[in-house]
């Protein structure tokens, strides 16, 4: 590719991350650094009840028993992360409680506007009820009366907190326990908000639910923790997407998400994640310690993780299902592109326990630039598993020979009859799709991305429609200025 | 007395009912036609003989030369001389197609008080087989259909058939996937097969291959049951006028 | 960083007295060591091992050992070479040595051979061996449970080619600790061929570690058939050390009782237009454990690399277990890269089309089973070790109905 090498000499100076404005509004924050006192702030802050702040604080204290424990099996290199340097709650002030999306503070408003995401309801897309997380607190949720009335649940997860303890002390911890490992059990103790959402027995939720999460304070750290459960035969279709400023300084994010599905329940989710990766020097960009677990309690449930990893400067993520219940279903479909000095170690566990547990894994690497990308898997079938079956296709793109793209699956088997296949390639663009779409007049990048759009079909496609193709563009953008 | 008797056989899969009384007699050197649309039972037919797991026999019997075929095993009903010819005959990587005979002919022979065959014999045999049916000697060295075309699986089964001399031979669907130069290769060894001790249950769906393997007897399936028998020219009729009054009657 | 151990094995503070190396060489990795979680050597650190002597009383070779026709025969016996039951004439372009072997590289369990191996049998090869050289390794415990530290080392000068077989194999008593480390350097469009086959008794350890440099243009076809121990393991790396190197690494595994057997392979791809295929196989059967990982690791400037690996397990039983990790670490882009990896039982439709044609089942799987390692089998470039392993793989069958 010697024509596209001279292409790389050109530097783009061009503006590629479109999100990385800070919005300049007074904040709320607690006193710098992790404490008991930073814990009980928080708490104080959410006017949680005690068996809230007991539970964050055992987590609290467990995690200072982990001090060595902070994973390093991972691909990834970064620095080590001085935990008393950062934030752990920056609330936009005058927000209180809010009566109505009227009394959003404009300025908020706008910068929901201006990340595409109109928080008013008649410029709303259809269809779609957003909660919209702002550093630490969840400033708007929509159509929230109208989902209501069908008995959804869809609400800050402070606020299910006082509605709903008694839903919130049943499943919160239950998927992912406050021991689960060192950033989980850090996001037990500081969580500051996240999204709630129950979706009582039989009900096919006709709204797509979504969270907007947006870091914008210096400094601070993001620890959202959401908890969905879809009760007996309901379904839900979820989304999340999230941004940050541009800033020199890595920062944190350490989220949570647990999913419950009980007997015949389907939870679809998805997340674009957009994070500010850093600049093309690997300068700032978001950390992202991600726990995402969902649990198929119930026989013949099911849950879809759907992902587009393009944002962060690390990502180190694992949304994983534990198939308890007969003839539940498990299924994870990524996309993930690392470019300039992005790292991405992120894949799935899929833990066959029940009988006729079903797993499906698709996997889509790009990395470009001095990028690492690695796919990181388990499946594990256990003894009881009878005829349980995974599929497992992992396939790896290179754009440019400074990357790399890495794919370690871990396969456990202890039934007979479970039947178990994984499928990996690595390769790269080939020059004569490259060149036969040049010949056609695209430009380069129009041909990069639109042969790694099809690349990635098979996961994008799998998107609710609203995001399918707003993922399609990020997919280009954030692979610009690679090919070279 | 029948070569293959099957006296009112009632057979179901995962709990419904497919088969729903056949009564079938196929007499020494017969050779019966099934046909019937898609979904009717033919297979079914074809699996409850050869004794496919999955399959419940409700009620009736099947008779092989007075033996009780239900009452054995899958393997025992092959040695004491029934023979499937799949219509997708499944593909063994590993297991060479002359390892394959081999074993297949020798438990047949252990079966019968017969000494075992040792590997020059099998492969004199097989070498005259092949000729006869003009297929390449060299595909018993390669896996078990694994890579053979369509129609070499076809002959592959009909050269088994041949080595194995069975007294009763069902051929499911056996034109399927089969251009015509391969039918007629496929056909003439199914008729270099005939004989006055051995009777042919051929299941097809079209009439094409009757063409060329001439049935004494032709039976319409529909629904589970046989809805009407006839000579050879009752194929030509649902030929020209297809099966919708018979479905209409089954129905 | 600092390895996680087992400290407390019997022979661990001696021998690393004895090589003058800092304590921990002289433990045994622990589950936390990522390439040993799936196999754990606490059942091995808790017998009291002493180091094998050469006199024990052996003047047969034991009869589970091939007759590899034509084949120079070399044994050794608890790692010691034993001329007097070896052949002698090793035919042209091939010459043996008995050299002393440089402690101070690699693993711990590399390190600890290379403190006890007595000598290493040093094969030097210029030229076209016309023989096939069977090396034969015994184990022989007797009244306690013994170490033993075989070494081999061989180099093939640029052009020069040779066939190896290496039997593993033991003598009743005590169990044993076999730790067998080859060295094989393959020259410049040199060519080796080396068949390892471990068939250790259900209470012994065999832990070998084969490391293997292919020079430019040099092929390197590896096979390693295991058929039993208490805990194998074959570790097998592999450097690409120039340009269009070729390594073929095959292997089949039948396991029974409660055998612990771990494949472990790692190919180092170096340089530019290189090759290497790996086919792995196993069965299982009873309780037993198998493990394999492959590590494919393709270098920056290792452009126009094209590797594939696979591994499949067949279960035979309800009570095995299989762990399986194949691993691409891709740093270079103009590459063809891919694993696979399977496992399930034995295919109810194959099973139902063999009794269509009058075979038992008892037969019928066992066809099958022999159908299943065939694949691995199959890649033996040399026809006779092909029919004497897949005849190791038929005895095992018959044991395994008996």
């Amino acid at each position: 590719m010697a024509v596209t090498r001279e292409t790389a000499a050109t530097v783009r100076d061009i503006e590629q991350y479109k999100y990385g404005f800070v919005t300049d509004i007074e904040s709320d924050m607690a006193p710098k650094g992790l404490s008991e006192d930073t814990i009980r702030f928080i708490s104080a802050k959410k006017g949680e009840p005690e068996w809230m702040l007991e539970w964050r604080l055992k987590a609290y204290r467990y995690w200072l028993t982990l001090s060595d424990e902070e994973p390093t099996w991972a691909k990834l290199q970064f620095p080590k992360i001085d935990y008393q340097a950062s934030y752990y709650y920056a609330a936009p002030k005058q927000t209180p409680k809010l009566g109505s999306l009227d009394e959003v503070d404009p300025k908020l408003l706008e910068t929901y506007k201006k990340l595409g995401i109109p928080l008013l309801e008649q410029q709303m897309l259809a269809g779609v009820a957003v909660d919209a997380v702002f550093d630490s607190v969840s400033v708007a949720t929509t159509y929230k009366k109208k989902l209501e009335e069908m008995g959804v649940i869809f609400s800050p997860i402070s606020e299910a907190v006082h509605k709903h303890p008694e839903l919130v002390k049943k499943y919160l911890g239950s998927v992912v326990p406050y021991s689960d490992n060192f950033y989980a059990t850090l996001n037990s103790a500081v969580f500051t908000d996240g999204s709630f959402v129950y979706i009582p027995k039989g009900l096919r939720c006709p709204m797509e639910l979504s969270t907007y999460f947006r870091i914008n304070e210096k400094n601070t750290g993001q620890f959202e923790r959401t908890l969905i459960i879809a009760d007996e035969g309901s379904y839900v279709s979820y989304l999340e997407g999230c941004t940050a400023p541009q800033r020199d300084e890595n920062q944190l994010h350490a989220a949570v998400v647990e999913l419950i599905a009980l007997d015949d329940a389907e939870i679809k989710y998805s997340t674009v994640q957009n994070w500010y990766p850093g600049d093309a020097d690997g300068k700032g960009g978001i950390f992202n310690f991600v726990t995402k677990r969902g649990a198929c309690r119930g026989k013949n449930s099911k849950i879809m993780w759907t992902q587009v990893e393009t944002g962060s400067s690390i990502t180190w993520k694992y949304p994983s299902c534990i198939l308890q219940g007969d003839n539940s279903v498990g299924e994870f479909y990524s996309v993930a592109i690392t470019n300039n000095r992005q790292q991405a170690d992120t894949g799935t566990k899929m833990i066959h326990l029940g009988k006729n547990t079903r797993s499906k894994i698709i996997s889509k690497g790009i990395s470009a630039g001095r990028a690492d990308n690695t796919y990181r898997g388990l499946v594990r079938i256990g003894a009881k598993a009878d005829g349980a079956r995974n599929y497992t296709q992992c396939d790896s793109l290179l754009i440019g020979d400074k990357c790399g793209a890495h794919t370690i699956p871990y396969i456990e088997t202890r039934n007979p009859t479970a039947q178990t296949e994984h499928e990996a390639t690595t390769s790269k663009i080939s020059d004569d799709q490259l060149f036969y779409c040049l010949q056609r007049g695209m430009t380069q990048e129009e041909a990069v991305s639109l042969i790694v759009n099809g690349f990635c079909k098979e996961v994008l496609q799998t998107l609710p429609m609203e995001f399918a193709v707003e993922a399609q563009k990020l997919v280009g953008i954030s692979l610009e200025g690679s090919v070279g | 007395m029948a070569l293959l008797e099957i006296e009112n056989l009632h057979a179901s899969v995962g709990g419904k009912e497919i088969l729903k009384g056949i009564t079938l007699a196929l007499e020494p050197g017969e050779v019966h036609a099934i046909m019937g649309p898609n979904g009717t039972g033919k297979s079914t037919l074809s699996n409850v003989i050869a004794g496919r797991e999955g399959y419940e026999v409700t009620k009736g019997n099947v008779w092989l030369d007075g033996k009780d075929v239900l009452a054995m095993a899958a393997d025992a009903r092959a040695r004491a001389g029934i023979f499937l010819a799949f219509q997708y005959p499944v593909e063994i990587p590993g297991v060479t197609t002359s390892a394959f005979l081999k074993t297949a002919l020798n438990a047949k022979r252990r079966a019968a008080g017969q000494p075992e065959i040792d590997a020059m014999e099998l492969l004199k045999l097989v070498k005259a087989k092949t000729a006869v049916l003009g297929m390449p000697y060299d595909m018993i060295k390669r896996a078990l259909n694994v890579g053979f075309s369509g129609g070499e699986k076809k002959r592959a089964e009909v050269l088994q058939m041949t080595m194995l001399e069975p007294i009763v031979a069902i051929l499911d669907e056996t034109d399927s996937g089969l251009d015509i130069d391969a039918l007629k290769v496929v056909s003439e060894g199914v008729n270099s097969l005939r004989s006055p001790d051995r009777a042919f249950l051929v299941i097809t769906h079209y009439q094409r291959l009757l063409d060329y393997i001439v049935p004494d007897h032709v039976h319409v399936m529909a629904g589970g049951k046989i809805v009407a028998s006839g000579g050879k020219e009752l194929a030509l009729e649902l030929e020209a006028e297809g099966y919708a009054k018979y479905l209409n009657a089954a129905a | 960083m600092k390895p996680s151990l087992i400290t407390d094995h019997p022979f661990g503070e001696d021998y690393a007295k004895r090589l003058g190396v800092a304590p921990w060489r002289g433990h045994l990795p622990g589950p936390k060591v990522e390439e040993w979680r799936f196999t754990p050597l606490r059942s091995l650190a808790k017998i009291a091992f002493v180091p094998a002597t050469a006199d024990i009383d052996v003047d047969v070779i034991p009869r589970n050992v091939p007759k590899v026709p034509g084949a120079v025969r070399l044994v050794l016996v608890n790692g010691v070479y034993r001329k007097d039951l070896s052949d002698t004439d090793l035919g042209k372009g091939v010459e043996l040595s008995h050299g002393k072997v440089a402690a101070k590289e690699g693993s711990s369990l590399v390190a600890l051979n290379a403190a006890y191996a007595p000598a290493s049998l040093a094969l030097h090869v210029n030229g076209k061996a016309k023989k096939i050289i069977h090396i034969i390794s015994i184990g022989a415990a007797g009244p306690t449970p013994t170490a033993l530290h075989p070494r081999i080392t061989l180099t093939a000068e640029a052009g020069a080619s040779v066939t190896l077989v290496e039997s593993h194999v033991g003598l009743p008593g005590e169990a044993y600790f076999s730790n067998p480390v080859a060295s094989i350097t393959v020259g410049e469009g040199a060519s080796v061929r080396r068949y390892v086959s471990v068939d250790e008794d259900s209470e012994d350890f065999h832990l070998a570690t084969s490391l293997v440099k292919v020079a430019g243009g040099g092929t390197y076809e590896g096979f390693h058939l295991g058929l039993g121990g208490a805990l194998t393991r074959q570790e097998i790396r592999v450097a690409l050390t120039g340009e269009n190197a070729n390594v073929r690494l095959n292997g089949a595994y039948a396991l029974t009782g409660t055998s612990h057997h771990d494949i472990t392979t790692v190919i180092d791809h170096t340089l530019p237009n290189c090759t290497s295929n790996q086919i792995f196989k196993g069965v299982v059967d009873g309780e037993s454990h198998a493990v394999y990982q492959g590590r494919i690791h393709v270098a920056r400037d290792a452009q126009k690399t094209n590797a594939q690996l696979v591994h499949k397990a067949l279960f035979l039983s309800r009570g095995p277990q299989v762990d399986c990790k194949p691993e691409l670490e891709i740093y270079a882009d103009d590459v063809q890269c891919a694993h696979g990896a399977a496992t399930g039982e034995i295919d109810p439709n194959h099973l139902f089309y063999l009794a269509a044609r009058g075979i038992d089942p008892e037969t019928a799987r066992s066809l099958l089973v022999e159908g299943f390692l065939a694949d691995g089998v199959n890649e033996i470039g040399d026809e006779a070790v092909r029919e004497i392993f897949g005849a190791a793989i038929g005895g095992w069958l018959k044991r395994r109905q008996a």
